[in-house]
């Protein structure tokens, strides 16, 4: 089989589903919505509040990672509606490469929305920010901007991975979106240094001029990239294991 | 030459055998049915040969290899198993184009396939908008796509309007007779007779007959002749003294049980008794299958009480 072929075809797949597509593009326009609101607003008056300069231009990234997770789930769990697995699989029937492909296509898109969504609010929001605005050669900043694309991939696959295991993206999305509203904050307070191993809070060190504590920025994608591998691995096991 | 093989196949969900030692060739060149009652393991048997299902044991292998090793499958076996598996917010070109893009076929055969189902005009329309016959149609599209030598066809009448259903015999039939190899499930018996060639009969998950459908009839089923004669008496009283067992039905005709036509002609031909009307009844699949699995007297009292039709998972 070929492989470029069924990568184009897994592509088509994610485009031809509203919600998958959707979700895609979400995670670039909720961003920018959210930028232009809270920057055009609050952005000077929040400014010097003595937070983090460049965490500070990342505040829309919050609900990009929603729309990511929300991706990474649809592109998925479009396959366990009906029996639509068994038509892909008709189609790809070696599972390893069927599962590959779309974990790849899955990536490939999320990344490049990704780190057009983490450049586009760093610099949309700053032109709000006037005497306060700082520019990409800030320190940390180009870092945090791509950086923050990985991690939205990152949180993708996480979702992806955890969607092929429990075969529905609500399952996934009641999940994840509480934990990372809700559980690991007050989860965080309660675990103290252990919640910085969280796979969102660990991966949005890289976010920060001057990470708070826990593993380094490089080191913290790595360690939401181990939470994404292991979902993508029960996901694999469960793909190869599972009559379809 | 490209035929379907299964060798010792079977497969068991939690103790619950749905498909239970079969062995069966379906040969290219025909139509092949696939009867049974709903549970008896077609569809299972169907999944295993696209290796969506893993058998407990035994092979299935489409020209001698398992689906899994084909390259580009889709060129090699058509497959329809389920026409609401179609995600229903594609539209139908969308969905043709991305089993086409995978296995590298022409474009264009997505737009033939179309036409060749009547979907050219709804070809934008989402899935989710089809009715049942619309998507029995576009899973029939799906299975043509590869222009393949085999078709595997689960129930493929379903949902179809009448219009549709004369259709669907005489795509079945143009395709067996183009060489390739053909099988088409049902569990209704007189809607296969109009045109399977061969039949496969499975009880329970195993192989009841694999046979051609004339002598399927044949062996299941008692011939009978209807006949009207210029002089009816002389006719019954030479063939009761022939040994015949005549019967009138009570519209001027006899029924001559046990007998053909070429017999009961021959016997008003000596006599020279003017024959005006003479026909072989043949005896329907439904009634030869019905024969079959009263045969099977455990088999029919065992199938209503016994819970493997309701734990059977996904069978339709």
């Amino acid at each position: 089989m070929s492989v470029t072929a069924v990568l184009h075809s897994e592509w088509i797949k994610i485009r031809s589903v509203r919600a998958s597509f959707g979700s895609l593009l979400a995670v670039f326009a909720a961003t920018l919505a959210i930028t232009l609101l809270v920057y055009a607003t609050v952005g000077r008056a929040e400014a010097d509040n003595g937070g983090d300069a460049v965490f500070g231009a990342f505040y829309a990234i919050n609900f990009a990672q929603i729309a990511a997770i929300a991706f990474g789930a649809t592109a998925v769990s479009c396959e366990y509606t009906g029996g639509a697995l068994r038509i892909s699989l008709s189609a790809v029937p070696r599972r390893g490469l069927f599962y590959a492909a779309k974990t790849a296509v899955v990536a490939s898109a999320a990344l490049a929305v990704g780190l057009v969504t983490a450049f586009t609010t760093f610099l949309v929001g700053q032109a709000f920010l006037g005497p306060y605005a700082i520019g990409l050669g800030e320190p940390g900043a180009l870092r945090a901007c791509v950086g923050a694309g990985i991690y939205l991939t990152l949180m993708a696959l996480l979702a992806a991975g955890l969607t092929f295991l429990l075969r529905s993206a609500v399952a996934v999305l009641s999940l994840l979106i509480p934990f990372i509203l809700i559980a690991s904050f007050v989860a965080g307070d309660v675990a103290g240094n252990a919640a910085a191993w969280f796979p969102d809070r660990a991966g949005q060190q890289v976010l920060y001029q001057h990470p708070p504590g826990g593993p380094g920025p490089w080191t913290g994608l790595a360690v939401t990239a181990l939470w994404a591998a292991a979902a993508l691995l029960a996901g694999l096991r469960a793909v190869h294991r599972r009559d379809a | 030459m490209t035929s379907i093989d299964v060798k010792d196949l079977t497969k068991e969900y939690g103790g619950t055998r749905a498909v239970d030692r079969l062995t069966c060739t379906v040969a290219p060149g025909r139509v092949t049915g696939f009867l049974g009652p709903n549970g008896a393991g077609k569809s299972t048997t169907m999944r295993l040969v696209l290796g969506l299902d893993r058998p407990t044991s035994g092979t299935a292998t489409v020209g001698g290899r398992p689906y899994a090793s084909l390259g580009e499958p889709l060129r090699t076996v058509g497959a329809l198993l389920d026409a609401q598996a179609a995600h229903g917010s594609r539209t139908a070109r969308d969905h043709l184009r991305f089993l086409a893009v995978g296995n590298r076929l022409p474009a264009r055969r997505v737009d033939e396939v179309l036409d060749e189902t009547g979907l050219a005009a709804v070809a934008r329309r989402r899935i989710r908008t089809f009715s049942l016959g619309m998507r029995q149609r576009l899973g029939i599209a799906t299975a043509l796509l590869g222009d393949p030598p085999v078709l595997m066809l689960d129930e493929p009448a379903n949902g179809l309007d009448p219009e549709g259903i004369v259709w669907i015999r005489h795509l079945l039939r143009r395709l067996a007779g183009e060489g390739r190899t053909v099988l088409v499930s049902s569990h209704l018996m007189n809607e296969t007779a109009a045109f399977a060639d061969h039949l496969v009969v499975l009880g329970r998950g195993r192989l009841l007959a694999d046979l051609p459908t004339r002598d399927f009839i044949d062996q299941h089923s008692r011939p009978r002749v209807r006949v009207r004669a210029a002089d009816p008496t002389r006719l019954r009283a030479t063939l009761l003294a022939k040994g015949f067992a005549v019967a009138g039905d009570g519209d001027g005709r006899w029924v001559v049980e046990g007998a053909r036509a070429e017999q009961v002609g021959a016997v008003a031909a000596r006599e020279g008794i003017a024959v005006l009307e003479l026909g072989d009844e043949r005896a329907s699949l439904e009634q030869a299958y019905l024969a079959l699995t009263a045969d099977q007297a455990e088999f029919a009292a065992a199938a209503s009480a016994s819970p493997v039709s309701s734990t059977l998972p996904q069978e339709a």
